[in-house]
């Protein structure tokens, strides 16, 4: 999918968030639908999949968006994959967050965890990374059991890993 | 050539001299012998001799009067016959004869030359073919010379290249036992150090419990924050 077309669709969700005045909520709630799509190779066919009835995969997004999303969150994420955008998905979601953020003139970090990070560990985090970074960040936290252990963190280009996992990785180098 | 002329006329005429006038006595003595027995037969019928007498007077009528000597006759014209041919030789046989023997002479010189001629010409040819197999054999023998120089270079030649060839294949087959030994090597620690991990992995998950995770965080968030890009 093009850059232009993956920016159109973001400032679309963003524009409609806006209207509704949950961009953050929104934007929240797509970040972790299009994660969890992307960690997950049979959802992510099942939605790519245009064999399938139109309203099979509204299901599937329904169910995975849960009963507490906001409606327009779930009908926004229900519109890209009717749209056929299904294999686009976190590349517009990345964008409408990153468009969302700067609108508040900041960055996002996106920051993987092995658990979840109460709110004062998430404004730590995001102050200590906003220093590292020389830049005003939100955090879009992702618990993923891979990391093992620690944090990794990536804004923009720059990847700040201190997990287990990496430090594996490392030994094996090594090794 | 003049003593030799006269020796043969000597020779000639004394030739002449013994065989005519034998041949005139043979041939008259036959009635002369008759006339000669008769006349004796009459002298012993006649009693003028005996019997004795008779046999002695018979033997001496078949003896020649001399072995040597012919008829007076018979030498004169034996003798006027024998000037007729000399005469004739002399003049005509002999110059024919001496011309003869010269030309036969020249011929046989000038024989004898073209045959020396020859002989040298054939010395020369000899000499001019044993020169050209001389140089043949010599051009044969550099031929030789240069093929098998060129012989034993191309062995050289091909034994250096089959050496260095062997060297390749040598050196890539020790290139190649060294490789696949670093392959299996490389493959042996990839996978100790993915056993290795995956231990490590499964013994850091079971001892990770959440205060351990709440301390890496912190950790994190100490070393980040203490940090500036």
């Amino acid at each position: 999918m093009s850059t232009e077309r993956v920016d159109a669709y973001a400032e679309a969700l963003l524009g409609i968030a806006r209207a509704e005045g949950r961009v953050e909520e929104i934007e929240d709630e797509l970040f972790r639908f299009a994660r969890a799509v992307e960690g997950n190779d049979a959802l992510r066919s099942a939605l790519v999949d245009r064999s399938l009835p139109a309203e099979r995969r509204f299901a599937v997004v329904s169910e995975l968006m849960g009963s507490k999303a906001l409606e327009t969150s779930t009908a926004l994420a229900a519109a890209i994959v009717a749209a056929g955008r299904a294999s686009d998905l976190s590349a517009i979601v990345d964008r409408f967050v990153e468009l969302a953020a700067a609108g508040r003139e900041r960055e996002v970090a996106e920051v993987r965890t092995a658990i979840e990070l109460d709110a004062n560990d998430q404004a730590r985090l995001a102050e200590a990374i906003g220093r590292a970074v020389g830049k005003n960040v939100e955090l879009k936290v992702i618990v993923d059991p891979k990391v093992l252990g620690g944090i990794v963190a990536r804004v923009g280009d720059t990847v700040i890993d201190g997990t287990v996992r990496h430090r594996l990785e490392q030994l094996k180098e090594q090794i | 050539m003049r003593i030799r002329r006269l020796v043969a006329v000597s020779l000639l005429a004394l030739g002449t001299v013994v065989t005519v006038p034998g041949v005139a006595h043979a041939s008259g003595s036959a009635g002369e012998i008759s006339e000669c027995l008769l006349e004796k037969a009459e002298e012993l019928e006649a009693k003028e001799i005996d019997a004795a007498t008779f046999d002695v007077e018979a033997k001496n009528c078949y003896a020649a009067p001399s072995p040597l000597l012919p008829a007076t006759g018979e030498i004169i014209w034996g003798g006027i016959a024998f000037l007729i041919v000399a005469f004739g030789l002399i003049k005509f046989g002999f110059p024919a004869l001496r011309k003869g023997l010269a030309d036969r002479e020249a011929k046989i010189r000038e024989d004898l030359e073209a045959a020396e001629a020859a002989r040298a010409s054939a010395r020369n040819a000899d000499a001019d073919h044993e020169q050209k197999i001389a140089e043949a054999r010599n051009e044969a023998a550099k031929i030789v010379a240069e093929a098998r120089e060129a012989a034993d270079q191309v062995r050289a030649d091909l034994v250096a290249r089959a050496e260095a060839d062997a060297a390749d294949i040598r050196a890539r087959a020790n290139a190649d036992a060294q490789l696949a030994t670093e392959r299996a090597m490389a493959d042996l620690q990839a996978q100790v150090a993915e056993l290795s991990v995956e231990l490590a992995e499964r013994v850091v998950q079971r001892n990770l419990d959440r205060d351990t995770q709440k301390a890496l965080v912190e950790s994190f968030i100490n070393e980040v924050g203490g940090s500036r890009s």
